[in-house]
């Protein structure tokens, strides 16, 4: 089966076709805030490349985030879109999961930390397992600065990974058991993407088009308060 | 004081001229990660008040109410993002704006209806209450500046307002 990956979950738009022989194209671009503009362009260029017709497609992945909400909403629209157009099921891989997989061989702890902007961080820990990485707890906000305390902390070699360790480089400078990852592991791979997609495809592991839904670490529950709004409309 | 709870400005304006004179002036004071709410019933005069800030920073296409596209961007001295949040009904559809992002974005912010949202906002921001007055283009002016970016530049808002200080109870409170 074909699957098209989607990832818009960072300042980079990224986009993959592959299947059981591997990853055929894959595009990033990272010159920010153009994902909107950039995405379509880059599915259609994806798909010229890998030479595989849309119709061909088995199964839509999307990064469901935690990140950019102004990205997100445009790969998960998209993506939906393709599904609904095609007939075809999706699957959503959390964008923390997809910075952690391409550092799989290493035997340090892997930690992904993605800018969630404003001081604070989106993370996850991971460690080497046979085929791939484990998560070892749940996905986190953190400030760089308890980041930087929970990782020295770890008394552990820490890789760190994603975009929000090179911004706040500074916060980690002085530990001296983590090493930050460069610019090639700063966002999420929609090659990875494909690859952790494959693997939840040959286990039927899908959701439809409508049940697919963006992963809010932060999601207050109340109302808006809209008690003058309200009355404007009644007396309207 | 509280820096959350802040210091208020009143202002007095006569025309929608004028009001939007008024927040091109404030606009002058405008810096990179600027919040502005802005409260006010229906057709009081807060798109008229982006249109003038916007005006004030060089934004030279015309600014139209969000309303339905919920965010809208121009480019001007700084980026401006206009956001509206009277369609939303849940708090948690204020995370899908991704302001976060809008803030972090070096441009200024401004949002209709935010009073409504402030528990989703940054401690720092200014707010502006616009109330009818007695004439149908009277309108009074409130500003709240929240948070210490604000409050460090209560001066040069005082002075910004000054050409329509209001007499009003509250009055003029600088820091």
């Amino acid at each position: 089966m074909l699957i098209l990956g989607i990832t818009t979950s960072t300042a980079q738009v990224g986009c993959a076709i592959g299947g059981h022989e591997g990853v055929l194209a894959s595009t990033h671009s990272s010159r920010g805030k153009r994902h909107a503009e950039s995405l379509a362009p880059s599915i259609e260029f994806l798909r010229r490349q890998a030479r595989v017709d849309l119709a061909e497609i088995g199964c839509v992945a999307v990064d469901v985030g935690p990140g950019l909400f102004t990205g997100l909403r445009v790969g998960i629209a998209a993506g939906k879109a393709i599904a609904h157009a095609v007939r075809i099921p999706m699957i959503g891989v959390a964008s923390l999961d997809l910075l952690a997989f391409p550092v799989r061989w290493s035997p340090r702890l892997i930690v992904a930390a993605i800018d969630a902007r404003r001081g604070e961080l989106f993370t996850a820990t991971y460690r080497q397992v046979p085929g791939g990485v484990q998560r070892l707890r749940g996905y986190q906000i953190s400030s760089p600065d308890d980041l930087a305390g929970d990782l020295e902390a770890t008394r552990e070699d820490v890789l760190l990974v994603g975009d929000g360790g090179l911004r706040y480089c500074d916060a980690f400078a002085d530990l001296a058991n983590v090493e930050i990852g460069d610019q090639a592991v700063a966002y999420p791979s929609a090659a990875s993407l494909v690859q952790l997609a494959h693997a939840r495809a040959l286990r039927e592991d899908f959701v439809k088009p409508w049940e697919l839904e963006p992963l809010y670490l932060r999601r207050p529950d109340a109302e808006i308060n809209w008690s003058t709004r309200d009355v404007l409309e009644s007396q309207g | 004081m509280n820096p959350r709870d802040g210091a208020t400005l009143v202002a007095r304006t006569s025309s929608v001229e004028a009001t939007q004179r008024l927040a091109a002036a404030l606009a002058s004071l405008a810096q990179p990660g600027d919040l502005v709410v802005l409260a006010g019933d229906l057709g009081a005069g807060k798109t008229a008040f982006v249109q003038g800030f916007g005006r004030g920073l060089g934004v030279g296409e015309p600014i139209t109410s969000p309303t339905f596209t919920l965010v809208q961007e121009y480019v001007g001295r700084l980026p401006v993002h206009h956001v509206d949040v009277y369609r939303l009904g849940q708090l948690s559809e204020v995370i899908d704006l991704g302001l976060s992002e809008l803030l972090d974005d070096d441009g200024v912010v401004l949002i209709e209806w935010g009073d409504a949202i402030l528990p989703m906002l940054p401690a720092d921001l200014l707010e502006v209450r616009l109330t009818f007055g007695v004439a149908d283009d009277d309108r009074t002016v409130v500003l709240r500046s929240a948070g210490r970016s604000w409050l460090r530049r209560m001066a040069s808002l005082v002075e910004a307002v000054a050409p329509w200080a209001g007499s009003g109870s509250s009055g003029a409170a600088p820091c």
